[in-house]
């Protein structure tokens, strides 16, 4: 096989396991090899070639994703980023930084801080994902709450499509509406419209100083109605809600003791504004009202940076507390008031079917977004839950479908949901993303067979 | 038995601290201040010492402006049954700080006064030293285990050579080590209940303390940037740089 001139190839086969998943342990890689191009021209030159070629290709970013949509296991060429990580510019007076696309996030986010500004889109995997990739899933993460998600970020987009065009897509404008806006096609896309070779992102002040709270909830339906209650009396910058269940599995892991009395049902890990230490007597008033009202039955607030971050530990280190249980991961979402009936309506839907499996219930509540993880009972082998799992995930979309909600508020569909779409999507409105994917992508070689099936 | 426990406001410790503009010190207007991390180990101690009734009183005292009143609410709220504040706008000295709490020490007459070993801001690491001096009292330091049996404290120390057993009569000076303990959170109810706590402001000038500085600071500066990085392009380049260095 040929192959374009001065690009940087890899196909070993350590290096083709690496670059061939995501964080999806689902399918087996098997990409033809890896490419690492330098620059927009020499992913234009990768683009022509698999044209030619009729080669698929699969864009990488730091494969933290969720839902396959980094996943190889085809024969594809992987075309990593991580030979394009220079920050190109950072502009104080918009205040903007640009990037290549294989910068980390969480690169991103220092340069900000040292300028004095901040860029807020965080979550625990923001030091390994890559712009690109952010961009690509137009990720979400613990503030949305205060800041939305990177889609309310981007401010430019250098874009190559599957017919080799260069795109810069609205060039860093803070406004800009002469016509249509491709760049909020290319967000939440996954890759298969265009690879991402260069993005600007806007920036904001540097966040004030926060505390943090813990609370205990006295049940599920006491969860909505605090966050309603704390959101009008402090300046909220998250409010992420996480089980018993969720507790536990962080205290084992960690060998570490919940800093509350005990356990409840549910608690939250509650971020505001702090400047000066004074907020903390209006979070204590609502505090008194809560527990007056019978919904909060203790809690705790932070002191200092150190015990900030403690608190959020039980937040941040659920995910990968039961990555060893091999969960079956569900990021779905529905509109913020109808959380509590949604989760005890999937509760209810898990447990009638398999009373043996324990849920971990966590998420940006605050969002609607809640991650259901349902973990492997020790005595099952992983193919056997997996098949039970599958056999569950039509009545979860369905149940999903029936609240109005989303099947992915954040990880995107890639290969993981792709077949359930419609639970959500009407025939019309995938028969016209399918006309997109068309327009931008004839040949068909950009990630195929994620987020729409491949018409043959 | 009382336990006065002297706490510092300081700047956070997770705080990125910036010298100001003019090099005329470190920049704290608007940057999260704390209870100093050692203080805070030490009042734990004294807590749980209370907690099991060998001690019936905790008192926190601060030296310093209005604002460290925040701090000593906290630790009100942590579970200290009440504050002194030592009032003054003043730069405070090590020596300053030790003589206002010899003052405090007799007014209280306490059984143990329990220090940070350091402060996180100026790192002097001498006050409960020179308390002990002034006081003419033992001293333990850099307790890492505190053990009381009627009049006598035996203390574990973290010492350059491993650790360390003193036994030390009392009344005497503790300070702390960061593996002492893991201080408590502070429960919401309880900034409540703190509230309502005694809290005395006394100020410096009349507690007939000498407070002049006995240092003086005359230029603060950042320490000197890293040379950024550099992208090697092979593995046969590394060893080359590290055999140019010298280090190879
Ligand atoms: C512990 C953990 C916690 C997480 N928490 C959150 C969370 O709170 N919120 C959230 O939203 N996500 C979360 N994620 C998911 C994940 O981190 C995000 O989806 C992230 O944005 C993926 O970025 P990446 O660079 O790793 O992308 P990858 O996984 O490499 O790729 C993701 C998709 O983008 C495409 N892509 C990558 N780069 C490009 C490019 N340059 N051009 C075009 N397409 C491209 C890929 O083909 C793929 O379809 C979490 C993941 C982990 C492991
Ligand atoms: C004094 C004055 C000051 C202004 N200041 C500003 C300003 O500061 N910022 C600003 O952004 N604009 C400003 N405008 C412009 C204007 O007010 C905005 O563009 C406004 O959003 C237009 O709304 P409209 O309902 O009047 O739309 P119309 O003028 O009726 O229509 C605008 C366009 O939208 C289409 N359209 C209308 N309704 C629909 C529909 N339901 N579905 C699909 N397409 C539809 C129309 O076909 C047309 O193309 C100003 C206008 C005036 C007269």
């Amino acid at each position: 096989m040929s192959r374009p001139e001065g690009i940087e190839f890899v196909d070993d086969d350590a290096s083709r396991m690496h670059y061939g998943r995501d964080w999806t342990r689902f399918w087996t890689p098997a990409p033809h090899s890896i490419a690492f191009p330098r620059s927009t021209e020499e992913v234009v030159a990768l683009v022509a070639w698999a044209r030619d070629e009729g080669r698929a290709l699969v864009p990488s970013g730091g494969r933290t994703g969720l839902s396959g949509g980094a996943v190889a296991a085809d024969g594809e060429v992987v075309v990593a980023f991580d030979r394009m990580r220079d920050v190109l510019e950072l502009d104080p007076a918009e205040p903007s930084i640009r990037v290549q696309a294989g910068v980390a996030v969480g690169e991103v986010q220092r340069r900000a801080a040292e300028a004095g500004f901040d860029y807020p889109v965080d979550w625990s995997a923001a030091d390994s994902s890559q712009v690109g990739g952010s961009v690509a899933t137009n990720a979400g993460g613990i503030r949305v709450l205060r800041y939305g998600m990177t889609r309310d970020w981007v401010r430019g987009l250098t874009v190559v499509t599957g017919r080799g065009e260069v795109l810069a897509l609205n060039r860093g404008l803070i406004k800009n509406n002469a016509g249509l806006d491709l760049r909020h096609l290319m967000i939440g896309s996954e890759g298969i419209l265009g690879l991402i070779t260069e993005v600007t992102l806007g920036l904001t002040d540097a966040p004030p100083e926060r505390s943090v709270l813990l609370l205990a909830f006295s049940g599920l339906d006491a969860v909505m109605p605090a966050f309603q209650a704390l959101r009008a009396g402090l300046s909220l910058s998250a409010f992420e809600f996480f089980d018993a269940a969720s507790v536990q599995a962080v205290a084992a892991a960690g060998d570490r003791t919940f800093p509350l009395e005990a356990i409840a049902p549910f608690h939250a890990v509650v971020e505001f504004d702090d400047p000066d230490g004074s907020a903390q007597d209006a979070a204590l008033a609502v505090f008194e009202q809560l527990v007056d009202a019978g919904r909060v039955v203790d809690g705790l607030v932070s002191q200092s940076g150190s015990q900030a971050d403690e608190l959020w530990h039980w937040r941040e280190a659920i995910s990968e507390s039961i990555t060893p249980r091999t969960p079956y991961k569900n990021d779905v979402s529905v509109r913020v008031s109808r959380v509590p009936a949604f989760l005890e309506a999937l509760d209810e839907l898990v447990g009638r079917q398999y009373p043996d499996f324990e849920v971990v219930w966590f998420g940006h509540i605050g969002d609607g977004n809640l991650h259901m993880n349902v973990l492997r009972p020790e005595a099952w082998s992983v193919e056997d839950f997996r098949e039970a799992c599958n056999r569950l995930t039509p009545a979860v979309f369905e149940l999903v479908g029936r609240f109005g909600g989303s099947l992915s508020a954040e990880h995107g569909v890639g290969l993981l949901k792709r077949d359930y779409l419609a639970s959500i999507k009407s025939a019309d409105e995938i028969a016209l993303m399918r006309a997109i994917k068309q327009v931008f992508d004839p040949d068909g070689i950009l990630n195929p067979g994620k987020l729409l099936t491949v018409e043959r | 038995m009382k336990i006065l426990v002297p706490i510092k406001r300081v700047v956070d410790y997770n705080v990125r601290v910036r010298v100001k503009s003019d090099g005329s010190g470190v920049e704290t207007e608007g940057v999260k201040m704390s209870i100093n991390p050692f203080d805070e180990i030490a009042l734990e101690e004294a807590l749980r010492i209370k907690e099991a009734g060998k001690a019936e009183e905790v008192i926190v005292c601060s030296i310093g402006s209005k604002d460290c009143q925040q701090q000593l609410r906290t630790g009100l709220a942590m579970g200290a049954d009440r504050a002194l504040h030592v009032l003054t706008d003043d730069e405070v000295q090590p020596l300053a700080a030790a003589r206002a709490l010899l003052k405090l020490v007799e007014k209280e007459d306490p059984k143990i006064v329990f220090l940070g070993k350091q402060a996180i801001d100026d790192d002097c690491n001498q006050t409960g030293q020179m308390l002990a001096a002034l006081w003419q009292r033992p001293q333990a330091t850099f307790a890492s285990k505190v053990d009381l049996d009627g009049e006598i404290a035996t203390v574990t120390r973290e010492v350059d050579a491993g650790l360390e057993t003193l036994e030390v009569d009392l009344p005497a000076v503790l300070t702390s080590d960061l593996r002492l303990n893991e201080p408590r959170f502070v429960k919401l109810p309880d900034i409540m209940k703190a509230k309502r706590k005694p809290l005395e402001e006394i100020a410096l000038a009349e507690l007939g303390v000498d407070a002049g500085p006995a240092l003086e600071t005359t230029a603060f500066e950042p320490p000197p940037k890293r040379a950024g990085g550099r992208m090697l392009e092979s593995v046969q380049e590394l060893v080359d740089e590290l055999k140019n260095k010298g280090l190879l």
